[in-house]
């Protein structure tokens, strides 16, 4: 599955999601766990209608890559397990 | 799933970055399909998916892993640690063994060295180091790898020289580090007067461990409950069987506090599903 993002600022990701209600799951599952260095990144994850945007700031350049690149896996992840149980969600049994 | 009760994950201990995978996914579902989720100790999904496999009652719970090495007995709603490795875990000592003697990881390590051992036939000295209820295994593992460096280790050779072979050595190293593991299970079975022995995590398969233990257990009108590897080895049921005993409780991990720790103890958990 493509998904496409723009890169602004050299710091912020967007990334499309299906619906707002999935790109809020997105924001709610990944912003649980904090930075591991908290002192050196700070980081603001926001939804608006379907995307996901976040925004870092890093003390250096390696770090920026760092943080994007875990950001990014996590978001795969999500990515995949809103696909694969999507549209069983949408679909309740009828009782 | 619209038809399940609940989701239940890892939240420690272990590594942190497949706690994590895992702790998304469960998360995306929980929003997903609005069922709450219930965080589980690992070390306490593999007592009870122990306990609900043998039937043992109230057994001296000895778990032996590749990551875990504790000695447990419940007591007032909670899994005490009686004894423990002060190191490193057993079955990380028998799986680094493995690897500095060249054994292949198929099926796994720890399993190559069991059947090694049978075709050992000489016991070398090693230390045995009990501390108390406690083990210390770090010192054993650099005693038998400076054996191999020894001048009378060799691969193979006649019978009649004086020669260490790495199958003496599995010997040695498996029957020093298992008459500890005993020798702690027993005391927090003098302990609390428990009769029972229950060994979990993936070291608990080995077969000579368990032989040994039931030498122990036997001599005390005791007996020895271990399960097979489908359940021994790490597994998602348990982790799925303890969430359950505890949601039953009421116990629910809220979105917020749904991290993942490397660090857990098993003495953390509120044991509210026994009395």
């Amino acid at each position: 599955m493509w998904y496409t993002w723009i890169i602004l600022d050299k710091r912020t990701l967007k990334i499309p999601f299906a619906s707002e209600k999935h790109a809020l799951i997105a924001k709610q599952t990944i912003e649980v766990d904090p930075e591991l260095q908290p002192h050196a990144v700070k980081r603001i994850i926001t939804v608006e209608e379907n995307v996901l945007i976040a925004a870092f700031s890093t003390l250096t350049i390696r770090l920026a890559r760092l943080v994007a690149n875990a950001f990014l896996e996590n978001v795969d992840l999500v990515v995949r397990t809103l696909e694969q149980f999507g549209e069983e969600a949408e679909n309740p049994p009828s009782s | 799933m619209h038809e399940i009760d609940c989701i239940c994950f890892t939240k420690g201990p272990g590594m942190g970055a497949p706690l994590q995978s895992v702790a998304l996914i469960a998360r995306t579902l929980s929003l997903l399909f609005n069922k709450p989720l219930v965080g589980v100790n690992h070390c306490v999904g593999h007592i009870e998916m122990g306990r609900e496999i043998t039937g043992a009652q109230n057994p001296v719970v000895l778990y032996v892993s590749g990551g875990n090495t504790q000695v447990i007995a419940y007591s007032r709603q909670c899994y005490r640690i009686f004894g423990e490795t002060l190191d490193i875990a057993v079955g990380n000592c028998l799986d680094r063994f493995a690897r500095i003697i060249n054994l292949s990881n198929d099926p796994s390590p720890g399993y190559n060295i069991e059947q090694e051992a049978k075709k050992g036939k000489r016991l070398v000295s090693l230390p045995y180091a009990t501390k108390g209820m406690d083990v210390s295994l770090s010192g054993i593992l650099s005693a038998v790898e400076a054996y191999t460096l020894d001048k009378r280790f060799h691969e193979e050779g006649a019978e009649d020289k004086d020669l260490i072979t790495p199958q003496d050595l599995c010997f040695s190293l498996q029957e020093t580090v298992f008459a500890m593991l005993v020798e702690i299970t027993e005391r927090a079975m003098a302990h609390i007067g428990s009769k029972e022995v229950l060994i979990v995590g993936g070291v608990g398969s080995n077969e000579r461990l368990q032989q040994m233990m039931g030498i122990m257990a036997h001599e005390r009108q005791g007996q020895v409950f271990a399960t097979d590897e489908r359940f021994c080895i790490d597994n998602g049921i348990m982790i799925a069987q303890a969430g359950l005993l505890s949601y039953r409780m009421g116990y629910e991990t809220p979105l917020a506090k749904s991290t993942c720790t490397q660090r857990f103890r098993t003495d953390e958990v509120h044991v509210a599903w026994r009395n």
